[in-house]
């Protein structure tokens, strides 16, 4: 009788993985050293423990060839990707959430891990009906689902009708009623303070009552961010200290900077505090002196940019970040396209659209077949751009900061999220860097693992 | 044998490349590994940052390679980051493809610290001994935690540090003596000497003594690295500062040897 041959899978296994041969990414350098994660976990794990204490043999050891171990991207602001807009509800709801998991899936590959599913200005009804499929979904900790919402991002519709940029301004409202307003608008349901599917709310600091709305949503953990606004620096200001934590997409929707009044921007600048006595707008005369503000502790906010080349033009998204390097967080604002007319355009994540009518398509992409879309995510082509701005003096580790630690922390996640310390969530995206013959740095996506499962590997 | 380098990087990538040979040539496999003893110190850094790169570089496995350690401190948990233990993995062992169940060090948590000894000496029987052990010395000459006084023929077991080990060591603690440990668990200078082959490195003038004591004068357990003298296979590695304190005559004489020997084609391979 032959000898019994064991298959594999009989053996003990401890879903441990090992990553060799990589450069880690550790605060603002790349570390020589391995990721030990558990797949029956989905965290990462303190390697030396698992060798000296639990004598643990990993079940898979994966050689990277030196290529580049960053957590996985956070995106902050996506309004919809692969043909999928958040915004739009279908005739038939089962197909909202075919759609969403259809993009769960294909946004994971381009290395976006987590994310805020972003609806633009609406009517109630939109809100109320999609807010519930857009809440957290990380509590079953399932690889197979693929990028996780860390929670919606409610982008309006309380914002200045001046500054609406495409959203339409019958959606556009004013809190007048204070939260009451939010309320009627996403639903009671959706801001009771403990169940919230919302994550962050962008909305104008200076319409009525947006300064007492934004404390109240602070108390209920929900994120205002400023965005779409007119705001004076003063009014921007009063947000701030309001307890908005971030600004959605700076530059874009708001005021341009002037150098009298650089109304949102300058929220990037010195402590309001120690500019109290220096400034007095409108007025041509010298202003009397006043004393300082009781001592206020100033935290600049966070700051969402577009570094598409087209939103924000390089120089400017450099200036910024040297103003303010730990709060900057790339994102990529993918387009909704409901409000354009009939036509051909290009979409985010390599692929195109076709709209006609209220009738959305997903055109074949022109890559090569098997890839996707071109395996280049949107965030990761903003990140590219970005590293080719910033001066050598800027290290791809901080670069990589923008969609990753700075977004955790802006959310209130960091050590599950955005880093790769043992015991947070096993998110990896591995990199491959190079550099093309125009001087042009590159970074692809060779892989990714989500909650210690790998759910992408690509051919570079 | 004492080979000499002009600069600490060549030392270290000599006993590097060395060992790699033993390693290779003993072709260890399951069931018959290659056993090393290893140190830990500044001086072997260097080693071990060689022994990786070759690792990388695909011409060394430590798949049967099973590794002994020569001390460790009594009461420092083995996540500490100033414990043996994670020096070891910072170095060398989260680097290669060396088995965890394969890699031995001294426990100092143990509750009874004398029967983890006893334990430590049996392991090392039951794999037949030590075939190269690795080590470095103290400016006292000292080697593992073997301070000058320690018997030549003694075994695995709990030491008093001398003051100036622990003063030596507090740089690993934030510079505070009362961190540092003063109890350790270490090899004697006998279970060094048991090791089939004992290669040492010595890089650095404040060096230099212990060196001239070693090999230049009589077997001394105040310099417990003189017993290498009685080894059957000892080989020592220094770079050229180490020398300082040597008689011309000898760095002449150990400088001629390797030229002689290299010239018939011998090396300095252990014959076997
Ligand atoms: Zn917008």
């Amino acid at each position: 009788m032959p000898a019994q041959v064991l298959p594999s899978e009989s053996y003990a296994k401890n879903g441990v993985v090992k990553l060799t041969n990589c450069r880690v990414v550790r605060s603002d350098r790349l570390v020589e050293e391995d990721i030990w994660m558990s797949s029956q976990t989905g965290k990462i794990l303190n390697g030396q423990r698992e060798f000296f204490d639990s004598r643990t043999e990993p079940d898979e050891t994966v050689d990277l060839g030196g290529r580049i171990v960053c957590p996985g991207f956070i995106e902050t602001q996506l309004n919809g990707a692969f043909g999928f807009d958040f915004s739009v509800v279908p005739e038939n709801l089962s197909d909202y959430s075919k759609g969403l998991a259809h993009v769960n899936n294909l946004l994971a590959k381009t290395g976006v891990t987590s994310y805020l599913p972003t609806v633009t200005s609406q009517p109630a009804r939109v809100y109320q009906t999609v807010l519930p499929f857009l809440g957290p979904s990380g509590a079953l900790r399932s690889p197979s689902i693929g990028a996780e919402s860390l929670g919606a991002h409610c982008e309006g519709p309380f914002i200045s009708p001046k500054r609406n940029g495409i959203h339409f301004l019958s959606n556009i409202l004013d809190p007048a009623s204070g939260i009451s307003s939010l309320e009627s608008c996403y639903g009671t349901d959706n801001l009771q303070a403990s169940t919230t599917p919302i994550k962050v709310i962008t909305l104008a600091p200076e319409l009525p009552n947006a300064v007492p709305v934004i404390e109240e949503l602070s108390a209920r953990g929900i994120i205002p961010s400023i965005g779409h606004t007119d705001a004076t620096y003063e009014e921007a200001l009063a947000g701030i200290n309001a307890g908005a934590k971030t600004v959605t997409h700076l530059f874009n929707a708001m005021r341009p900077l002037h150098h009298r009044n650089p109304g949102v921007f300058g929220l990037l600048g010195t402590a309001p505090s120690a500019l109290a006595h220096s400034i007095d707008l409108g007025s041509d005369t010298p202003s009397a002196h006043h004393d300082p503000p009781a001592h206020e502790t100033y935290t600049k906010p966070y700051f969402g940019i577009i570094t598409d080349g087209i939103h924000v033009h390089p120089s400017v998204a450099t200036l910024a970040y040297s103003f303010h390097p730990d709060g900057m967080i790339i994102v990529t604002d993918a387009m909704p396209f409901q409000t354009y007319p009939d036509g051909l355009y290009p979409a985010p994540y390599g692929s195109h659209i076709r709209k006609s009518g209220n009738v959305l398509t997903l055109e074949e992409s022109s890559r090569p077949a098997g890839r996707l879309a071109g395996s280049s995510s949107s965030l990761i082509e903003c990140v590219e751009n970005f590293w080719n701005w910033v001066g050598p003096e800027v290290s791809l580790a901080r670069v990589l900061a923008t969609v990753t630690s700075t977004p955790a922390k802006m959310l209130g996640c960091y050590g599950a999220k955005g880093c790769l310390e043992p015991g947070a969530d096993a998110d990896v995206v591995v990199l491959k860097g190079g550099l093309e013959r125009s001087g042009r740095k590159t970074l692809r996506v060779a892989e990714v693992w989500k909650f210690g499962a790998r759910v992408h590997k690509g051919d570079v | 044998r004492v080979i000499i380098r002009q600069e600490p990087e060549a030392a270290s990538k000599y006993i590097a490349e060395y060992v790699v040979d033993r390693i290779k040539s003993f072709a260890p496999r399951p069931g018959q590994p290659f056993v090393l003893g290893l140190p830990t110190g500044s001086s072997p850094v260097l080693v071990y940052r060689h022994l990786v790169r070759k690792h990388k570089a695909g011409e060394i496995s430590f798949k049967n390679v099973v590794t002994f350690n020569m001390d460790e401190y009594v009461g420092l948990p083995p996540s500490h980051p100033s414990s043996y233990h994670s020096f070891m993995w910072e170095h060398l062992f989260s680097h290669v493809d060396i088995s965890p169940s394969n890699v031995n060090l001294l426990n100092g948590m143990a509750e009874d610290l004398e029967e983890e000894c006893e334990r430590y000496e049996a392991k090392i029987r039951e794999y037949g001994g030590i075939e190269l052990f690795l080590g470095g010395i103290g400016p006292d000459g000292h080697i593992a935690f073997n301070e000058p006084g320690s018997s030549l023929q003694s075994r695995t077991r709990v030491k008093t540090l001398a003051y100036d080990t622990v003063l030596a060591n507090k740089r690993f603690f934030g510079d505070d003596v009362s961190q540092v440990p003063n109890m350790a668990l270490t090899v004697g200078v006998q279970t060094v000497m048991d090791a089939r082959e004992v290669v040492i490195i010595i890089i650095g003038a404040h060096k230099a003594l212990a060196l001239q004591k070693c090999i230049e004068e009589g077997t001394n357990h105040m310099w417990t690295l003189s017993s290498l003298q009685l080894h059957p296979h000892p080989l020592i590695v220094v770079d050229e500062d180490a020398t300082l304190e040597l008689k011309v005559k000898t760095v002449k004489y150990f400088k001629s040897i390797e030229t002689v020997a290299k010239s018939c084609g011998m090396g300095q391979k252990m014959p076997k």
